[in-house]
Order: C-alpha cells, then sequence, then structure tokens
C-alpha cells in the first residue's frame, strides 16, 4: 500500500493517476497469444517426439521443411510474447519500487524481444539454408 | 477536568446519525449551500434503516386504484387516533415525489410488468378509507428495501460531497446560555479525541432504542442516543410508551420476518394448524396492522395454542407460495430463515414471535422537523436550534401504532423536510455566537465520570438487568402490577448505574466506553418509557393495559410528555393531538372504533 | 517489493488465557487476535475458553459473550447482528465472513482461530482501517449517472433489465471479498479489489444509468480492474453468497466487446 498517504484526502489515494485507459490491449493479446500457444504448443511437442532419437541432420532438415519452419516461428513469437506479458503482469504485482519496476520491465522486454529474434532468425537461418 | 484537549468545528448545520433520515438531511443541507457534517458513530451503510426488508409506502397506484388520502385515513387509523393530522396529511401528500427522488437517485426498486414500481399489499394499508380491499401501496426492492435505499442515499451523499465523521460518538448536546442548541461534543472513536462541532443547528437522527429491551429486531447500535441527549438536557421525550411488537421475529434469534411475507400471501398458524388471524381480523386477517396481530399472537400462545416444546412461540407459513415467488419477492428472509432458525422456507414454515421492533414515540418535534415542547400555555413551542427526525423523533405521525412500511417514509420526507426547513431559517455562513465557557463542563464531567468509572456492576450486566426488566414488565400486554413494578426495579437498575465499571481505560477505539455511553442513553430512555406506559390507563395502539382495555379518547387523546431527571425521576406533562390538517384537501378523520 | 515476512513489530505473540468457569459443560476456545496501538507491545493471541451451553450459535454470539462476561476490552465492530449491516467482518476459522452469520458448530474442530480481515492496517484488535476501501468505493461515483431530462414519474425498467442488478446490489460492502484477494493484498492501493468492482459493474449494467461508456474508461487500467487474475477468493469468501469474479469477467467482456 505504498501509494496510500494517510495526510492526503482518502479521495486523492483511491484516484491515485487515474485511469490508463490502457490494460484491454494487454488483456486481448494476453488471450490471443495464449489460444494460439495451445494449438502451438501441441505441433511443438509433436514435431520433438516425432524426432525422438532422430540424428542432426533429419532434425535439421525437419526444421527446414516450409510447414515446420513457418509454425516453429509462430510458436516462438506466440511463446516470447506470451511470455513478456506474463512477466510484465508478475512485475506488475510484486515490484512496487517504481523505478525497480521500469527497469524490470525494460530488461524483460528487451531480454523477450531478442531471444524472439535470436530464434526467429536461427530457424530462418536453417529453414533458408543460409 | 481542563486536561480534555478539544478541537472545535465551525458548520452551519451539524446532523447526527447517518441513516436513513440522517442521510436524507446531510445531503439535502448541502445541496441547499449550507456547511453541514453529518457525525455518525457507524459507517452510514451499517446504520440500522439497511435492515428494513418490506418495502417503503406511497399511494403511486401502480398496481391498483389508491389515492394518497386513503394512505392518510389508514395512517391515522393505524396510530389510533394519537397521530398529528397535519404531520400525517404532510408525510402521505409528499411520499409519491418521496419515492420517484428516490427511484431517480438509482434505487433498484423491484418491478411490474410494465417497468414501473413494484408494489405490494402491507398491514393496515387499505383502499377506499377501509372499506375496500387491502391496497398495494408498499414498494419494494425484493425483501431488501432498506438496504437499498440505505445504500443509495449514501450514494448521492457521496454525489453532493457531503461531509461525515464516521464513528464519531455524540456525547453531548452543547447549549448556550440563551437555551439555544448550539452544537455537540463528539468522541473520535479511532483517535480518541474530542471534538466540538458548533453549528446553527443540530439534527438529531439517531434511531430508536429497541436494545432497551432483551429480545429486539433491532441491531446493537439502536441505543436511542438522541433521546438519551435530549432527556438529559432537561427536554422531554413524547409518547415512550408506545413501542412496537412486530408479529414476526424469528424465534430465539430475534431477527426480523419481514410483513412483506404476509403481504405476499404468508400465513400465521398455531399449534392445530389453524389461520387464526381470521378469529381476530374477520376482513383484513394477517394484514391487520401489527399492534393487532402482535395482540392476537400473545393470545394464542397464553390460551396454549403455541408451537413447540415450550408452546411459547407460532408458525409463519410460506409454503404455499412456491419457489418462484420466495426467489423473486423474498430472497432475503429464505437466507435469513435458513441461517437463524434452520428453515427452509419452500417446505418448512417459521417459528415466529412477536418481537420490539420500533418506538414510536421519540423527540417531539413539529412536520418541519423542528424540536418542540410545552412552555407554559403554549404546547408547540419551537426549541430553536434543535431538530430531529426519523425514529429518534416523534412528529408524530406514528401515534401509537406504526405501520408497516411508512418508517422508511418517515425518514425521506421529513430529512427532506428538515433541509427546506432550515435552508429557509438559516443562513450560510452566518457567524457563530460566542459560547459560555463552561458550555462543556457538564459534558466533559460525564466523560471524566464514565472514563474512570470504576464501581462494582460491569457495563454489560446493568444493560441486562434493564434489558430484562423491560423484556418482563413492559411487553405486548400490560397491567398496573407489573407497570409499577417494572417502574421500581428500572428505577434500582437505573441509580446501579453510578456503581458502573469500565474495565477498557484506552482512548483508542474504546468501545466499553462507548457501550456504557449507550447504556446511560439506553436507561434515560427505558425509564421514560415504562414510567410513561405507567401513567397512561387507557389501551390506545401498541399500549395495551389489561386493566383499561378500552381506549380513552375523552382523557386521553393526547400525547404524554416525559421528562426524566439525573435521578431517574420522571415527570409528565401532555400535549394534545393535532386534530387539523394543513390544507383542505382532506378532512380531519374522527375517532372511531378500530377494526381491520 | 512485497515483503514475505512479517515486520518484528507485528510478530505475533501468545497472549492471555481466560479458563471457563468451573462447571462449564461445553467448552469451545476462541483465539482471538489482540492488538491495543496504545500499550505498545506487539499483537498476541489471547484464548477464551467460553461454555457453548450459555451462549448463541454464532461466532458473534460467542464474541458478545466475551466482551460481556469475561474481557471488556475485547474490541470489534457490529451492529445488525443478521448479515446485513456488514459490521462484524473479520477472518474466523480462516474464511473471511461475518461473525454474525457464521455458527460456531461450522468451524473446523477444535479452537476458532479469529483474526481481523487480513492485510488491511489494524485500529484496535478485529477492528481494521477500511478507509481506503470506503474512498475507492467513493471514486467509482456509485450513483445514477444521467444526462436526460428526468421523467416526471420513475424511470421504467424491465423485469429483465431488473433482474441483471440481482446478485449486485445485495452487496454491503463488508470487504470481506477485497480482503481475501492476494491480488488486493499486494495492490490494494491501486487494484480497486472486487467489492468495488461489483459496485462498478451493478452501475455499468443497470439499464437507467446513462454514463456507461464513462464508468468504462474509468476502470480501463492495468491496475483499478486488470489486477484480477481470477483467483475467485472472493466468491468463495462472500458471506452473501455473491460472485464478484463474475461481476469483474463481465466488465472485462465489456472491454473487449466495445473495441469489436
Amino acid at each position: 500500500m505504498n501509494n496510500i498517504d494517510p495526510l492526503r484526502a482518502p479521495l486523492k489515494n483511491a484516484r491515485g493517476l487515474g485511469s490508463a485507459k490502457d490494460g484491454t490491449r494487454h488483456f486481448i493479446i494476453q488471450r490471443i497469444t495464449a489460444v494460439a500457444l495451445l494449438v502451438l504448443a501441441v505441433y511443438f511437442v509433436a514435431l520433438l517426439v516425432s524426432l525422438a532419437g532422430a540424428d542432426y541432420a533429419s532434425a535439421r532438415a525437419a526444421v527446414a521443411r516450409p510447414f515446420n519452419a513457418i509454425l516453429l516461428i509462430a510458436f516462438l513469437i506466440a511463446m516470447f510474447w506470451h511470455g513478456q506479458l506474463g512477466m510484465q503482469v508478475v512485475i506488475e504485482d510484486y515490484v512496487h519500487a517504481p523505478g525497480l519496476a521500469m527497469t524490470c520491465q525494460l530488461i524483460v522486454r528487451f531480454v523477450c524481444f531478442l531471444a524472439a529474434l535470436a530464434s526467429v532468425f536461427a530457424v530462418l537461418r536453417i529453414a533458408l539454408g543460409a | 477536568m481542563s486536561a480534555y484537549k478539544i478541537q472545535e468545528h465551525e458548520y452551519d448545520m451539524i446532523v447526527v446519525g447517518a441513516g436513513g433520515s440522517g442521510l436524507r438531511a446531510t445531503f439535502g443541507l448541502a445541496a441547499k449551500g449550507l456547511k453541514t457534517v453529518c457525525i455518525t458513530k457507524v459507517f452510514p451503510t451499517r446504520s440500522h434503516t439497511v435492515a428494513a426488508q418490506g418495502g417503503i409506502s406511497a399511494a403511486l397506484g401502480n398496481m391498483g386504484e389508491d389515492d394518497w388520502r386513503y394512505h392518510y385515513y389508514d395512517t391515522i387509523k393505524g396510530s389510533d387516533w394519537l397521530g398529528d393530522q397535519d404531520a400525517i396529511e404532510y408525510m402521505c401528500k409528499e411520499a409519491p415525489a418521496a419515492i420517484i427522488e428516490l427511484e431517480h437517485y438509482g434505487l433498484p426498486f423491484s418491478r411490474t410488468e410494465e417497468g414501473k414500481i413494484y408494489q405490494r399489499p402491507f398491514g393496515g394499508m387499505t383502499t377506499k378509507y377501509g372499506e375496500g380491499p387491502p391496497a398495494q401501496r408498499t414498494c419494494a426492492a425484493a425483501d431488501r428495501t432498506g438496504h437499498a435505499m440505505l445504500h443509495t442515499l449514501y450514494q448521492q451523499s457521496l454525489a453532493h460531497d457531503a461531509q461525515f465523521m464516521i464513528e464519531y460518538f455524540a456525547l453531548d448536546l452543547i447549549w448556550d446560555a440563551e437555551g439555544v442548541c448550539r452544537g455537540v461534543l463528539a468522541l473520535d472513536m479511532a483517535e480518541g479525541t474530542l471534538h466540538l462541532f458548533r453549528g446553527h443547528g443540530v439534527v438529531l437522527a439517531t434511531g430508536g432504542y429497541g436494545r432497551a429491551f432483551f429480545s429486539a429486531t433491532s441491531a446493537h447500535t439502536c441505543t436511542g442516543d438522541g433521546g438519551g441527549l435530549v432527556l438529559r438536557s432537561g427536554l422531554a421525550l413524547q409518547d415512550m410508551e408506545f413501542v412496537q411488537f412486530h408479529p414476526t421475529g424469528i424465534y430465539g434469534a430475534g431477527c426480523l420476518i419481514t410483513e412483506g411475507v404476509r403481504g405476499e400471501g404468508g400465513i400465521l398458524r398455531n399449534s392445530s394448524g389453524e389461520r387464526f388471524m381470521e378469529r381476530y381480523a374477520p376482513h383484513y386477517k394477517d394484514l391487520a396492522s401489527r399492534d393487532v396481530v402482535s395482540r392476537s399472537m400473545t393470545i394464542e400462545i397464553r390460551e396454549g395454542r403455541g408451537v413447540g416444546e415450550h408452546h411459547d412461540h407460532l408458525l409463519l407459513d410460506l409454503t404455499h407460495l412456491g419457489p418462484e415467488v420466495i426467489h423473486e419477492k423474498l430472497p432475503g428472509i429464505a437466507e435469513s430463515a435458513r441461517i437463524f432458525a434452520n428453515v427452509d422456507v419452500t417446505r418448512q414454515p417459521i417459528p415466529v414471535l412477536p418481537t420490539v421492533h420500533y418506538n414510536m414515540g421519540g423527540i417531539p418535534t413539529n412536520y418541519h422537523g423542528e424540536v418542540v415542547q410545552r412552555v407554559g400555555g403554549n404546547p408547540d413551542h419551537v426549541v430553536p436550534g434543535l431538530y430531529a427526525i426519523g425514529e429518534a423523533a416523534c412528529v408524530s405521525v406514528h401515534g401509537g401504532n406504526r405501520l408497516g412500511s411508512n418508517s422508511l417514509l418517515d425518514l425521506v420526507v421529513f430529512g427532506r423536510a428538515v433541509a427546506n426547513r432550515c435552508a429557509e431559517t438559516i443562513k450560510p455562513g452566518a457567524l457563530h455566537k460566542q459560547l459560555p465557557a463552561s458550555a462543556c463542563d457538564k459534558a466533559l464531567a460525564n466523560l471524566d465520570k464514565l472514563r474512570n468509572a470504576n464501581g462494582s456492576s460491569p457495563t454489560a450486566e446493568i444493560r441486562l438487568n434493564m434489558q430484562r426488566t423491560m423484556q418482563a414488565d413492559a411487553a405486548v400486554f400490560r397491567t398496573a402490577k407489573t407497570l409499577t413494578e417494572g417502574c421500581q426495579k428500572m428505577a434500582k437498575v437505573f441509580s446501579s448505574f453510578e456503581d458502573v465499571k469500565v474495565s477498557d481505560r484506552s482512548l483508542v477505539w474504546n468501545s466499553d466506553l462507548i457501550e456504557t455511553y449507550e447504556l446511560q442513553n439506553l436507561l434515560y430512555n427505558a425509564v421514560a418509557t415504562i414510567n410513561s406506559a405507567e401513567q397512561r390507563k387507557e389501551s390506545r395502539g401498541a399500549h395495551a393495559r389489561e386493566d383499561f382495555p378500552e381506549r380513552d379518547d375523552e382523557n386521553w387523546q393526547k400525547h404524554t410528555l416525559v421528562k426524566v431527571d439525573e435521578s431517574g425521576k420522571s415527570s409528565f406533562d401532555f400535549r394534545p393531538v393535532h386534530m387539523f390538517t394543513l390544507t383542505d384537501e382532506v378532512a380531519v378523520v374522527p375517532p372511531a372504533k378500530r377494526v381491520y | 517489493m512485497a515483503e514475505f515476512a512479517l515486520p518484528k513489530n507485528s510478530k505475533i505473540q501468545q497472549g492471555k488465557r481466560f479458563p471457563a468457569k468451573p462447571g462449564a459443560k461445553n467448552v469451545r476456545e476462541f483465539r482471538v487476535y489482540r492488538w491495543n496501538p496504545e500499550d505498545g507491545a506487539n499483537p498476541r493471541i489471547d484464548t477464551y475458553e467460553v461454555d457453548l451451553a450459555t451462549c448463541g450459535p454464532m461466532v458473534l454470539d460467542a464474541l458478545i459473550k466475551i466482551k460481556n462476561e469475561i474481557d471488556p476490552t475485547l474490541t470489534f465492530r457490529r451492529s445488525c447482528r443478521e448479515g446485513i449491516c456488514g459490521s462484524c467482518a473479520m477472518n474466523i476459522d480462516g474464511t473471511n465472513t461475518l461473525a454474525c452469520t457464521r455458527a460456531i458448530e461450522d468451524c473446523s474442530k477444535g479452537d476458532v482461530p479469529i483474526y481481523p480481515l487480513p492485510h488491511m492496517a489494524v485500529v484496535k484488535d478485529l477492528v481494521p482501517d477500511l478507509t481506503h476501501f470506503y474512498a475507492q468505493y467513493a471514486s467509482i461515483k456509485p450513483w445514477l449517472r444521467t444526462q436526460s431530462a428526468a421523467p416526471a414519474k420513475e424511470h421504467l425498467q424491465s423485469k429483465q433489465d431488473r433482474a441483471k442488478l440481482d446478485g449486485l446490489y445485495e452487496c454491503i460492502l463488508c470487504a470481506c471479498c477485497s480482503t481475501a484477494c492476494p491480488s488486493y493484498w499486494w495492490n490494494g492501493d491501486r487494484y480497486l479489489g472486487p467489492a468495488i468492482l461489483l459496485q462498478a459493474y451493478r452501475w455499468i449494467v443497470d439499464s437507467r444509468d446513462e454514463d456507461t461508456g464513462e464508468r468504462l474508461d474509468a476502470l480501463e487500467d492495468p491496475f483499478k480492474l486488470y489486477r484480477c487474475h481470477t483467483i475467485m477468493n472472493c466468491t468463495r469468501t462472500c458471506p452473501k453468497g455473491l460472485n464478484p469474479a463474475k461481476a469483474i469477467a463481465e466488465i472485462k467482456k465489456l472491454m473487449v466487446e466495445r473495441r469489436s
């Protein structure tokens, strides 16, 4: 309750900074990515299972197939996006020092974005045979 | 005593109490541009108005023919001709507008098929001056009307930015040398600090004193604080002998089961399953007025037709209404019956007993809410600066017996009336006159005494003695014997308060001290009640004397005024009943035999 | 940061024991949280042995019996004793509920632990400070807001539209739900909490109110509304059987609906 100042009028504390007129986009994307992940995660696990015991070359070949490459990229984007949104909520929930919270949010966003970029790049490299 | 530091606040108007009437007055005054503060010992939505169930009366005619003049007639007949007819005319005429106003504030009334406010029948509400069928006059929000109304009024207070001092307890009224009420000394319970609220007027909206009795539908907080403040200021209360017993309190727990149950078709039955009200009120049966039903029930029990192991209660049967009606119209009492009587109302009847419910008596006022006293030959002398509304007041619109659903109406109509009156008579921002240096002395002496009280009787013990005495000796039926004994016993209980023991010595949220103050207020009210009952030698409304079974209009159609001094001695005076009207739209209703 | 341990001066200590009178027949122990801001001591748990043979059936009856007969300094709020005023909300036997409607025999076997509503500042004993909760209620402007001229009579409202208010208007503002919500514990300063959101929805869904869009605007905020993570403690604990979680879900649905 670090935003409650007993010297201020209670209504001042309650109204705070007002509405950010935001949050619904987050809510919608979190659900869209969740639905996508529901399907894509099943696909991803199936792909892994199908590759169990396979050697490096055949695994690479499987990833290179356009169907797999596209779905893998979709999965990776959805996962990191969803992960970032989730981490954002965790930080909002538990980190209350404004500076620290903003730093955490920045780090999470950078890490998720870079990780997504790197993994998509990896799939593309295999798929496009660079 | 100078050790007590007092913070001063200046307002135009001070309202004490944040129930239905207090809230209506508070935002009404604020809307009129008067700087108003409402002092309340509980958060507004915790006030006892919240527990009202059945509804609020007004002749809207949404569900059949109705006219406010019928309502006027019914209220006078219900009051057993002790109500002031000018005030009753005012209330019943204002009623429809008051309901529409509440609806416009957002109160979630139940609806008819056409989308209008739903109205149900209630006891004593008839058409064609008692000749027609029962009137459907009671506007309802299922069976949670009081809850819906109190929340709506609090919401309006928020909309009007009304100012509240929440969990402040009013210790005493502050008077100036000319006998004008100039403010209230209050204790901030959360901090234990003293505050003097100065104003040009004080509105007492403190509710009833049901807790003077052992078994009451009233909340623990219904302790007659306004009556206590007034009596301790040396003024008189009015018609204190009239205490309403609600026919249907849950046996044992005492919680209210609304009259709306009978309005929707519920039936009272005795041990043989008989609908006994047919014998006592052939025309309106279970929907006779409350005093009639409570007396009939008491007779049934007395003559051995009660139910249960001790044959000491009766049954309220609504099993024939069907689950749909119960779910839509009476969900709250289904819940209460399940929790407090372990009864499924769709299959079993509810065990009920007449239970203390409402105080018709209180602080005498005119229909503007101004407190009046008899001074010399003038029975309507206005006490400057003091107002009272709601159950704390005795306007008197309820006379000897209040009709169900007239109390919520009383709250909003007179809450509004007092705001209008003050807007006419008080100038916003007028300067406050100097108070005598000794203005707070009496209040502080009382505080000092109670705070350090270290006698031998704990507050709870004295309170229990009072409650048992009142329950036994100021019951549904009264006789000279029980009343004389009761007066003597109450005198003893009153003097035992000198020996009270307060255990909590802290300042912050000292509920032991607050309960002791409340007990002091209750004791004054209780002594006033039982002594008033003893001296009224007739039966009228809720005051039923077995030794004087008839109404005696010649000698007793008058309001009792009672004062109680510091030693607990009562003294009496009287005011005539207003047998006149404000306009010629209605005629005075002369006393007649009261048959339902 | 969220704190995982109580500060030193909030650690609860063992308090006094008040044994039942000799000859008591049916004794039950009530372990009650006590804290007096004036004595400088840490909070403690006092144990009261109550003879149920001479006590009413509800937990509030036991508390009143304790205050009347054993320890008048015990401090708690109470008023209507029939579950409609919302004064006596507290944490009983691990659940936020009303002491007046909670039967002693429905508490799990053994002693009955009684604490103030969780994660609120305590004023004294079982009395929490609800100032912020009430201010949050005021902040949603909980009254009928219209621009059309008021009709001469009542606003007309169909039975179906009125039925939409059922399960909402019955809220008694006891704060049991909000103080049972972990999200409200961690972010109660900014999150409105289930009780206030249920109240907000009561006005959003009222067919007479014309400020629906403005009401939604005011709620559309990561903290005011979207701290709800559908934990559902609110609905589980509501002593009136209401469903604040559903009301919040309905608000979120409307937020999405007005965009699509």
